[in-house]
Parts: structure tokens; sequence; C-alpha cells
């Protein structure tokens, strides 16, 4: 979930009034969003920042200053903002900026959506609010700028029309921003601190994007970096180009219809950018930017009423749903949205019913209590555990709890078993947390390894999930109940154990037997297989001085484990 | 303590002193011995409680010299000494080999070749002809034998050992010849050095002398309360000692329920309560079932490699259940029959098949739906795992508690109902709020905050209902709301803790001495 940073005063500003914290608080949640934190006074008002957590990953209008105060400001409102600079899909507009696409990027980058602003100089504020917004967007929607990935240059040095083509990564070069030297692609990726961050993305291409300028000179390399002569945006700039590239096309418009829109609240005028394609895209080969692509929408009342739970009319759900940013009309007993144009986040008709409930606000739907009657019950080996659980605290034992992911030297190493019957994380976070338990023992194990000093007898058990490979399974792994239980004492031995399984089994009407067993985890003779049904169901002994040692224990010790699942079934 | 309470614990030997002797009277051991008859050592016992008490003081100390009684000692004592057994012997039986006679007095041939010796020499016993020991004339002892069987009775009847004191000088001349110091196995006494001390009651043993006559105590009260007492009925007969019920208890070691545990139990007990069935099912899942089917993108930034644990081997499923696999693919691609328009993208059935770490407990919601009952209520609580740093707030592995109920006419408020109770009834909140929220499976999506009359506000859970690309993928027409509720933190309240990894403590002593401070209402 992201967070931004945005400026008090910008913001303030954008909203239309300022507020204290309380007030903000109770707004945010219209815009799913929570306030973070908040400068304090011993801030100059101008550098003012508040944290803000925005919830919804669909709408990332919201993260930035000019979007979420946008949705505020609707919201509370109803007054829709007009953005005329946009052009409806498959409409033509005579642009006085074109970019020409080449063939040669279709593999790699496809598409690429873009618009010129010009309006006020730009300030400190805005120039962060949109470095930030650019990150955000990239980083998150954008998928750390694999499917999309935005550019900012000065369109005024810029000889158009615009190129966007394929390059050859050892031959083409140029000079990247915080560089003073010509590098090529494959050197940028390799040496540039944003070539080494998302290298990967372009690391297996054999053609690389590049986008140039009518004269041949490098804009920028996307998704990676600008050029530092025709690629850098400073304080004070009044005329921006704003291009965004990627792989999926509804993701690049409204990354730009994002921009657009927000640089147009801060007082920019939108021009328009042609691009032209030499392939068919979703958007055909002749695209209009900032484009207006998102189709209608449309939930019936009835549909509305049934899944809220409330009878509202069918004026008061319009209204709402337009108190949420979308031209909205009614139609019969539907209402039918156009989403705002900063969105695409209408897949289907409950999509646009959650607009109308937040338009309308939670406040109006008091809660009802269920009627419907159902039988609570446990799962059955939850009550199956539950009884094995008091036969052991009767027994005097302590029950643990442990965490089920471990480390090699815990779960195998110390317990001399053979690494292949743990299951195994392929991308662990850290050697502590690599594999998947598949026993009780280790945890119960290292519980007296660190309680040395707590007064004995030490009786423990746990019962919890552990993992087994099992071939038979569709997963390959089967996930079981499993009992372990632990005495560590001068005294501790395999009859004292013998007796407590026997006393366990007895409580759960479980007629066992006993057989030799060969677990090198026991000392070899004092350990027995639990057999019932005519299946091993567990097993216990003397746990071997080998084991112990491993774990630093110098009390004897005595265990086992039993598979719950199986003795229930 | 007062002196009442002092008295009411006093130990009978104690009380016994106390009552015998007038304060001022002066006393050593071997004069309370004989007097109430204490074994030897009880003295010494009584002594130093009552000195600690101050209720007697030392008067004087001065050494002497004893005779005790070794182990041999002892059974001359008894049996008799080695000389009077062969006269007894010979008298009985007629003359004997001196082997023969070792042999059935079982001493050895030095103990009964000096006996003899000595017999012979006074013309008690002489040798026949056939080297047999035999009686001359009447059965008569050297004065000798007698002096030393005289002591034996002495020290006998005085404890085992004998004062050089008590003695006359032919006494002390034999029994000097005898005795050894540090007594040898082979001598009947051994000389020992014994200090005497002497000690007054004081002025304040007659205080106590008072009121143990007002408490009616004697000494001759009964300790424990035995088998024996009851059977006979003998108690009827005593009084009960009193005891000192000011002492420390000693620590008593339970079985117990581990207080996470028991937490969690309670809470799934309150969803029962409420009506709820519970679920279960793998820790080790699908990506299919872990988000697929939960319609959450492929491409989704939440998926990311880094944010879910994937299994080394094996690593994919063999199949994905027809005709879930299907319709949860179409309803990705192009929203298949569920009324949406999809995410429009090529789903990709062999990543669907990778095998993960459960990362939610929703992961069992969508399971169940394909059998889940109409109306029905399901919860579940599971352990999780997350690709997180572990601190006091992240775990990699922790317990989510996540439910789903089913039914015909749910809707949002009947949602908000749910969310109430569970704030009211699981959480005993005082206040309750909803937001909208936000979850790639809901819509739409409801988070509740509550106020706890402890912790004050914060979110509780986030709910919602399940998105039709969810529920009509896995065949179900109703509408299903989904919840979950974030415990953790009254969880770390109720056992007074501070540290998420703290409920997994393998440290046994902290375990054993945890708490549950307050139950979930």
């Amino acid at each position: 979930m992201p967070k931004i940073e945005v400026n008090e005063s910008l913001f303030f500003k954008l909203l239309g009034r300022r507020m204290d914290s309380v007030s903000l608080e109770a707004l945010l949640p219209n815009a799913k969003a929570e306030l973070d934190a908040w400068d304090d006074t011993s801030t100059e008002t101008e550098d003012r920042t508040i944290k803000i957590e925005l919830n919804d990953t669909n709408r990332p209008d919201l993260w930035s200053t000019a979007g979420l105060a946008r949705q505020l400001r609707v919201r509370e409102t109803g007054e829709i903002p007009s953005y005329p600079f946009f052009v409806p899909l498959g409409e033509s507009r005579k642009a006085a900026y074109t970019v020409i696409v080449d063939k040669s990027v279709q593999k790699v980058r496809p598409y690429l959506a873009g618009f010129v602003a010009r309006g006020p100089a730009i300030s400190d504020a805005m120039l962060k609010d949109f470095i930030q917004t650019q990150e955000k967007l990239t980083w998150n929607y954008g998928r750390k700028r694999r499917s999309v990935s935005i550019g900012l240059y000065r369109p005024s040095i810029i000889a158009w029309p615009v190129h966007f083509r394929g390059a050859d990564p050892d031959k083409e070069a140029f000079v990247p921003l915080q560089e003073t030297r010509t590098m090529t692609l494959r050197q940028i990726l390799a040496e540039h601190p944003k070539g080494k961050e998302y290298s990967f993305i372009l690391q297996n291409e054999a053609v690389h994007p590049l986008l140039l300028d009518d004269k041949d000179r490098v804009l920028s390399y996307p998704p990676i970096i600008n050029s530092a002569d025709l690629g850098a945006v400073l304080v004070g700039d009044k005329d921006l180009f704003i291009e965004v590239t990627g792989t999926e096309y509804p993701s690049v418009s409204l990354t730009a219809s994002i921009l657009a829109c927000d640089l147009s609240d801060m007082g920019f005028s939108i021009e328009n950018v042609q691009v032209q394609y030499p392939y068919d895209t979703p958007f055909g080969r002749n695209v209009c930017f900032p484009c207006y692509f998102q189709p209608e929408m449309r939930a019936g009342i009835e549909e509305t009423r049934k899944l809220l739970g409330l009878g509202m009319s069918v004026e008061e759900a319009r209204n709402a749903a337009q108190h949420m940013g979308s031209q909205a009309r009614i139609e019969g007993d539907q209402i039918v949205i156009k989403p705002a144009e900063y969105r695409n986040d209408f897949l289907h008709p409950v999509d646009l019913i959650e607009d109308i409930l937040m338009g309308m606000g939670m406040d109006k739907f008091p809660p009802e209590k269920p009627h419907d009657f159902t039988i609570g019950r446990l799962s059955a080996i939850e009550e199956f555990s539950r009884k094995a659980k008091l036969s052991f605290v009767g027994m005097g034992y302590q029950e643990m709890i442990y965490n089920y992911l471990g480390a090699r030297k815990d779960y195998i190493d110390k317990m001399g078993i053979q690494p292949e019957s743990v299951v195994k994380i392929s991308n662990p976070m850290s050697e502590s947390f690599e594999y998947l338990r598949n026993s009780p023992l280790p945890g119960l194990l290292g519980t007296e390894a660190v309680s040395s000093k707590a007064p004995y007898p030490h009786r423990i058990f746990e019962i919890g999930k552990i993992a087994l490979l099992d071939k038979a399974e569709n997963y390959g792994i089967a996930t079981r109940q499993y009992a372990g239980f632990l005495s560590c004492h001068a005294q501790a031995d395999y009859n004292e154990k013998a007796s407590h399984v026997a006393t366990l089994m007895y409580y759960l009407g479980k007629e066992y037997t006993v057989r030799e067993a060969q677990d090198c985890r026991f000392i070899p003779g004092r350990q027995a297989e639990i057999v019932w049904a005519g299946k091993p169901v567990g097993i216990f002994g003397e746990i071997h001085p080998t084991v112990l040692e491993a774990f630093g224990i110098t009390m004897p010790c005595a265990g086992g484990e039993i598979d719950l699942d199986l003795l229930l079934n | 303590m007062d002196a009442l309470s002092v008295a009411k614990t006093l130990h009978p030997l104690e009380v016994r002193i106390l009552l015998a002797y007038d304060p001022g009277s002066e006393i050593d051991g071997e004069t309370v011995r004989r007097d109430l008859h204490f074994r030897e050592g009880q003295e010494n016992q009584a002594f130093s409680w009552l000195l600690g008490k101050g209720l007697i003081t030392e008067v004087a100390r001065s050494a002497s010299t004893h005779f005790e009684l070794t182990a041999l000692g002892h059974e001359y004592a008894e049996k008799g000494s080695p000389e009077e057994r062969i006269i007894a012997l010979v008298a009985e039986q007629g003359p004997a080999k001196l082997i023969e006679i070792a042999e059935k007095l079982g001493f050895d041939q030095k103990t009964i070749g000096s006996a003899f010796g000595l017999l012979s020499k006074v013309g008690t016993l002489s040798l026949d002809n056939d080297k047999r020991a035999m009686l001359v004339g009447e059965a008569s002892f050297p004065q000798r034998v007698l002096t030393i069987k005289a002591l034996l009775t002495k020290a006998k009847a005085a404890g085992g050992a004998v004062a050089e004191t008590a003695l006359s000088e032919a006494e002390l001349e034999v029994i000097r010849s005898v005795a050894k110091k540090r007594g040898a196995g082979d001598s009947p006494f051994r000389v020992v050095e014994r200090e005497r001390v002497l000690y007054r009651l004081t002025e304040a043993a007659e205080e106590f002398r008072g009121l143990l006559k007002s408490l009616g105590v004697s000494g001759e009260e009964l300790g424990a309360l035995t088998p024996g007492l009851l059977e006979t009925g003998d108690w009827k007969k005593a009084s009960f000692r009193p005891y000192n019920i000011g002492v420390a208890p000693a620590r008593t070691i339970p079985g117990r329920k581990n207080p996470y545990v028991e937490f969690l139990e309670s809470v799934k007990d309150k969803l029962v309560s409420l009506g709820f069935e519970e679920f279960d099912g793998n820790m080790v899942e699908t990506e299919f079932w872990n988000s697929d089917a939960l319609f959450m993108p492929q491409f989704h930034s939440a998926r990311d490699i880094h944010d879910v644990y994937s299994i080394e081997k094996p690593s994919m499923a063999k199949f994905i259940e027809e005709p879930h696999l299907s319709k949860v693919a179409a309803a990705h691609e192009n929203g298949g029959d569920t009324g949406s328009r999809g995410w429009n993208y090529h789903f990709d059935r062999d990543f669907t098949r990778r095998l993960i770490l459960r990362s939610q407990g929703t992961v069992l919601s969508a399971r169940q739906l394909p059998s889940a009952k109409v109306p029905g209520k399901y919860f579940g609580i599971v352990r999780c795992f997350r690709y997180d740093k572990v601190d006091a707030t992240h775990l990699s592995d922790f317990y989510q508690t996540e439910g789903i109920v089913l039914g015909k006419d749910v809707n949002l408020r009947t949602l908000l109902g749910f969310l109430e109770m569970f704030a009211v009834e699981v959480a005993g909140a005082k206040e309750v709020k909803y937001v909208p929220g936000y979850f790639p499976f809901t819509e739409p999506s409801v988070e509740v905050h509550i106020k706890h009359p402890v912790l004050g506000w914060f979110e509780l859970g986030g709910s919602g209902i399940f998105r039709p690309e969810v529920t009509k993928s896995l065949g179900i027409d109703v509408p299903v709301l989904a919840w979950g509720l974030g415990i953790d933190r009254m969880a770390l309240m109720t056992l007074g803790l501070n540290d998420l990894r703290e409920l997994f403590s393998p440290d046994l002593e902290s375990v054993r001495l945890r708490r549950t401070l307050m139950q979930p209402k």
C-alpha cells in the first residue's frame, strides 16, 4: 500500500480549504486513505508535509497531492472538474506534437502515451510532488517500471517529431542523468545506479527501447534513465513534455491521464500528443493523448439495493456516483457512469455499487443483525486435539507453541535427519526461516536447550501442524496435526513415556500396540513405534545423546510425536 | 510476629522443655534426655530453636571425656561378651574345639583365642585331651569380664555413652584398657571428648509457658495425621499441632495450557457460539488458491517473488481441480460468466500450479466455497506465512482469523451487523466505526475500527463482500461476506506482552509464569 507525503500548503490550496487533523482524519476514508503523520509547527509552513497512506491499489490517481485533494473535494461538493483536453478513443484531433513509434519496439516495450503541459513556473513543492507521483505510479502501479515508466522533458528544446525505436544496447550510447560521460546502453545497465536497479527488465532483450528527437538526439532510455542533455527538468521550467511507455496499454494511457489531470488541477494547460504506430495496438494505430478510453459501467438499482441492503432511490444512487467523480445518468432502472478520466477501476457493476456506497457515506447504512440460523462447531481435528491436550495437561505437561519456519541447523542438522525429508523454501528471507518443520520435536528440544535454569522436571508438549513430503498428494506435501511431547529430568526414560502414551491413548479411546523402531533421533532399543489400526501413527523413546549434544542439552530427555490426523480417521 | 503467634508455632520438643522446667532452671542435654526421654540429638535441635527465640541462654560450657559404645559394644551389650558366650555354650553343649566354638558363635578365631586365654588363665576353662575347651568346675567369670559387662550395661542405659566422671577408679582402669580413641572396630568402647553446654531458661520463657498453658498445648500434639491414627481412632485422644501458616508455600509446577493457545481457543469458542463452523487446510498451497481464485491478477505487485515463500521441491502441484481452473482463468482473462470485464491479460496456467506457503487465511475461505452450505458460516484461525523481516511487530509465521458468511439475503448492512457482533462479543468494544477499505477480492470492502476498553481505537479487521469474480467462478450464486480479524494486539494485551515474538517464546520459565490477565469478553 503506497504512502505519500503531501506538501501541506499545496494540498490545502488544491483542496480549497485548510483543516485540522481531526477534520482531515474524518475526511480521508472517502479516499480509502489514512493519516499517518503530520509535521508539527516547528517546521516552516512552506515545508510542512502530511504523510498519508493509501489503501486502494486500484486507484493510482489518489497517489498524488492533486489526485487526493481532487477526490476529497469532489466527494464534498459533487462538482466534477472538467478536463476538455481528453480525446475519446478512436477520435482524432489535430495535435501539434507527434511521436512516431518504430516496429522495432513492438516486442520489448510496445506502447507509448504522452502530452505537453504549459503553465506556471514549476515550484520546488510541485517538482517534488511530481517526482513522488512518478515513483509511486511506476513502482506500485507500473510494477517497478516493468509495465509503466514515465519520462519528463522540456519540449521547447526538442526537435519534433519524437521517435521511439529499438536500439542495439552495445552500439548506441548517450550521456545519462547523473553522469558526464557517454555510456552504451549495456554500460548503463551495468554501471549506472538506475541501470543496475532496473536492468532486470531488459537484461534478456536483444533490442532495447530508445526515445530520440528528430535530430537523433537521445531523450531517454525507457524504462531506465533520461538523457542528461534533453531529459532534465528543473524548478522554474514552464513547459513539460511527458511520455509514458509500457507493456499494457490501459495502464500506460491511464498513467498519462492521471498526470495530465494533476497538472491541469495545478494550473497547467494540456496539449495533445499524437502517437503513430506501424502495428496494431488495442487503441489503434493513431492515438491522441490524453486519451479517454474507459468504457461505461452500469448497475441496476435493484442489484444495488440488494447488495447494500438499503432501499435508496435511483436519483440518490446517481448523485452518490457523481460524488465519486464520474459523470452519471439514469437509464430506466439503471445507473450508468462514464468513469472519471483518471480512473479505470470499474471491472464489474459491484465496483460502481461500492462507489455509490462511498458517495452516500457509510453512516447511511445502519448495521443489521444477521438472521440466518446456522450451527457452529469446531473442526473434528480441533475437538480431538483438545481431548489429547487435556490428557497431557493432566499428566503435568506445559503446553508450548512454536513458529513453523526454522533453520536447517535446528530442523535437520541437530536432529541428524536427511534434508530431503523437510520442505524447503526456495526463496527464504534468511537462513533462520528456510524450512517448514516436519516434526514438533526440534521446537521442544529448543526449549530444553534454553531452559536449563527452569526448575525441573520439565514436561512440555505442543499440538500443531507439520508438513510431510507425500508423493501421493496432489501437492506432494501433506499438512498434518501432530502432538509432540518431551520430558527432561534426571530420570526421564522410555518407561515414563510408555506410561504416558498408554494413558493418552486410553483416554483417546485408541487401542494400540508398539513395535521396535529404528529412528536415529532416539536411542536404539529404547524407542517404539505406535501402531494403531495396522498403521504407524507415532513414535516415542529416549532421545539419542547425539541429538541432545547437538542441542547443548545435558539433561536426559524422553519424548515422542503422534500424528493426530491419522489417529482421528 | 507477636508472642502468641510464635507460641502457636513452637515445636513439640520446645514446648516440652518450656513446660518441664521453671524459668531460671539450668539444664543440659543429658538432663533433658533423661527427664524428657528425648532421643539423642533432639535436645540439640530444641536448644538451637529456643536459643534463636531467646527463651534460653548459654550459661557455661565444659569439656568432658565419655566412653561411647561402638557397634561391637552395642552387640556385646545385647548378646553378651565373647567370654560369657563361650562359657554359656560349653556349659550347655559340652566340650568343643575352639574352631567349632568360633563357628557356632560367629566370632573370628582371634577373638575366641584371646577370650579362651583369659578364661583359662583364671582357671574357668581348660583343654581336654582332644584339645577341646571344657569347664573346670563351676562356671565362674573373672572380675574383669564382670566389670566390662557392668560397663556395657551402664553405657547402654545412659543412652550409649558413659561419662568419665560417673565411673569408679576400678571401672576406669578396665574401660581405659579396652576403649580406643576414635573407636577401632574391634573394641566395644571408643573414647570421645564431649562438650557439655549448660543453659538457663530466661524470663521470656515464663511468658511462653503462660501462653502455652492458655493455648492448652502440651507438646504431645499430633504432627501428621497418619492412616494408623485414623484406623485406631487414636487421633481422638490428642489434638493437632498447629502449623505456621506464615511460611512461604513451596512452588507447584502444574500441567498447563499455553496461554496464547488458550486465548486462540477462547476466540474459536466465541465464534462457534456465534454459529460459525471451523475450517482448516494445508500450509502449502498453490498460487491458484492463494491468489488466483481470489481474483488477484497474476501481475499484481503483491504477488512478486519476494512477497510469498515458494517451495523448492516439489515446486508445482500436479493439477488444479476443474472446473475451478477454467472458470477462474476465464474470470481473469475476460470475466467469464461472472459479469466482469476481467483483468484482460493472458492467465498463466503453469504459474497457477506453483507451490507456496499460504500467505493469507482467505485461501481457506476460497477453498471452502465450492462445498459451502447456504446459509452457512465458516471460520478458521490458521497459520499464515509472510515475507517479512521478523521484529516486534512482524513474524514470518503467525495466525490469521478469517471467515465467511453465505446467505441469499446477506448484504453490506448484514456485514456491518457481523462486524458489530465481533467488535462487541470478541473484542469487548465499547464503540465501533466502519470505514471503506480495499481488498482485491471484496467489493465493497469495509474496515472496522473499535474503541477497546484498554487499547483505545484500533483497526480490528477487514471485511467485504466477495467479488462475483471470486464466488461465481467457484460455483456460488449468493453473496458471500468475507471477514478477517486482527486479534494479535488483543492477545498481547491479554498476556501482558508487547512483542509478537513472545507469543511463540521457547523459554519454558517465561511460559510457565505467563498469565492470562484478561479474557476477551
